[in-house]
């Protein structure tokens, strides 16, 4: 399927036109340096929305509007932070059942070569959370579910 | 110990004339590839070390030529490689100063060492109450053996404390000894700060308190020479594939009188003496504690392993490291904004830092993109970061190949760290 954010094509466009991967990877750190602080207050750094199994901590949340999911998620590594904000941006407005249908191919995408297994590991974890918080709220409730729900 | 010796030479060579890094880096294989196109830079020894030629080729001269399993087959391979395999007990032995080959027990690593002593040696001789005193600078795999024994037998343990600095407090941990201190476990040499703990004082203290003294050397038998009768220990364990031997093979060393009051670890073959329904006996220490087939070739590896570093020196390895230690702490310090995390007096060639202002992952993937492998988190080692307020760090942990330019890579890389991360 293809999917409908402009952010997504943007980033995957972006990677796809820096052919070396140096370029890439600090690329990545660029994007995470722009997270500042407050887009994600230090409350919502809870437990409740870690996700679990990463080797720095990735804060989760989804904020349900008209059916549709908007992720925003938080990291203390700039690396990470950088691949939250370019998963959180490319798959938040999207409705539970349309993120079911998002592939790994989606993710791969957005980290063409610069990133070690480990890393490429994250993401895919990452999406599977994006799944089971859209299939757990099917767009019924608003507000912040944890990534652990 | 030789401490303090500069490298005042210009980068990429080397001043010591005793031993020749570039000849010796000619030795590993490994080292001489490109990674994201850019040449290697090997510092995360202290998790694994890199294989010289010469344990590659004793391994695989072993499956060539006179592979077979060992203790058994009444044939000429099994002969043969029998000696082989007994060979390098004797060689261990010699390495550090054993006074027989009965002393050297073949484990799979030093954890297994240490969990051997903990469920043998331990479940015998400690009740509920017994004290075992460990650091807080230990390795979970000299925590976590003793957490077991404390929840199955009611032990407890005590935790010798460190400074900021990372130095081993000498007088408070005289404080921790009493007349319920059975064991005192601990390591030679941190894996994170590279502190060297005073262990021959430590082992003379505590056995004036009537305790014994198991010494983890995994870091510490690879930076220098080890002499486990001057030590006076009672139980030295350390693991191959640090010391440049293969992995899955490690070495429990033991004191004569303690290996045969101690009971066998597993049952299986090559343990026993005679086996019957009505009653099973075992062998002598240090089969005894050897149950099934032995990781033969791993062993074979390491016995090459011992007979290359032994050939390069202890002590002119000590030497060396020492040497780019100086430099490397001396190149940080100069660059600034770079903590270095351990500062005791008397380290080995492990540097644990943080980029201020920067998480430690973050750091060491802008370093692994330089070349530049390192490690990164809590080094298995998490009483210590808590310890020290730190969630993880960077560790650089220099081996015998690392040169001068290797340090100037790493400063290097952590230029580039700073530029891209803050
Ligand atoms: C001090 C120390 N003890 C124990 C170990 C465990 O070694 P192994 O995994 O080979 O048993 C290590 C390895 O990281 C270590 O540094």
């Amino acid at each position: 399927m293809s999917i409908p954010s402009a952010q997504y094509e943007d980033y995957a466009d972006a990677l796809e036109m820096i052919d070396d991967e140096d370029m890439r990877f600090e690329y990545i750190i660029d994007i995470g340096k722009k997270v500042k602080d407050q887009d994600f207050p230090e409350d919502w750094r809870t437990d409740d929305h870690l996700m679990h199994g990463c080797m720095s901590r990735v804060w989760i949340i989804d904020e349900v509007k008209d059916g549709k999911h908007y992720f925003r998620g938080f990291s203390d590594a700039i690396i990470v932070k950088g691949l939250v904000a370019m998963m959180t941006g490319s798959f938040s407005g999207l409705t539970g059942d349309e993120l079911q249908k998002i592939g790994t191919d989606h993710v791969r995408r957005l980290n063409l070569g610069a990133l070690t297994t480990q890393r490429q590991v994250g993401m895919m974890a990452m999406l599977e959370t994006f799944k089971k918080l859209g299939s757990a709220g099917g767009g019924t409730v608003a507000g912040l579910r944890s990534a652990n729900a | 110990m030789n401490k303090v010796v500069s490298i005042d030479a210009a980068p990429g060579s080397n001043s010591l004339a005793a031993f020749d890094v570039e000849r010796v880096r000619r030795d590993f294989p490994i080292l001489k590839q490109k990674v994201y196109g850019k040449s290697l830079v090997f510092l995360d020894s202290g998790a694994s070390a890199q294989k010289p030629q010469v344990v590659i080729d004793a391994v695989r001269e072993c499956y060539e030529t006179y592979y077979s399993n060992v203790h058994r087959g009444a044939h000429f391979l099994s002969q043969r490689c029998t000696d082989a395999y007994e060979a390098v007990r004797a060689d261990i032995a010699g390495f550090i100063n054993a006074p027989s080959e009965n002393n050297v027990v073949i484990t799979s690593s030093v954890t297994e060492s240490i969990n051997l002593v903990a469920q043998t040696w331990g479940r015998k001789f400690l009740k509920a109450g017994d004290e075992v005193i460990v650091s807080e600078m230990e390795h979970h795999a000299n925590i976590v053996p003793w957490q077991l024994l404390e929840t199955e037998i009611g032990i407890t343990i005590k935790v010798a404390p460190i400074d900021e600095n990372g130095e081993f407090l000498l007088d408070s941990f005289k404080q921790l000894l009493s007349p319920k201190t059975k064991l005192v476990a601990i390591t030679e040499v941190s894996n994170v700060l590279g502190t060297i703990v005073p262990v021959k004082e430590v082992i003379r203290l505590a056995h004036a308190a009537g305790a014994l003294v198991l010494i983890d050397g995994a870091q510490g038998i690879v930076h220098h020479g080890v002499d486990v009768q001057d030590l006076d220990c009672d139980f030295y364990g350390f693991t191959g594939h640090k010391l440049y031997g293969p992995s899955g093979v490690g070495v429990l060393y033991g004191k004569a009188e303690v290996l045969s009051a101690m009971p066998p670890y597993q049952g299986g073959g090559d343990m026993i003496e005679k086996v019957s329904f009505s009653g099973t006996t075992f062998k002598e220490p240090p089969h005894r504690f050897e149950a099934g087939t032995p990781p033969i070739a791993q062993v074979i590896g390491l016995g090459a392993a011992i007979r290359y570093v032994s050939g390069l020196g202890m002590d002119n390895i000590a030497a060396h490291e020492q040497g780019l230690l100086a430099y490397a702490n001396s190149r940080i310090e100069d660059l600034g904004g770079v903590r270095i995390v351990g500062q005791a007096h008397d380290k080995a060639a492990i540097i644990s830092f943080l980029l201020d202002g920067a998480h430690p992952f973050d750091v060491a993937a802008v370093l692994d993109r330089q070349g530049v492998a390192t490690r990164v988190g809590h080094h298995c080692a998490e009483p210590l970061m808590d310890r020290l307020g730190v969630v993880g760090t960077v560790r650089a942990s220099f081996g015998l190949y690392n040169t001068s330019d290797d340090v100037d890579r790493l400063i290097a890389a952590l230029g580039k760290a700073k530029d891209l991360l803050l």
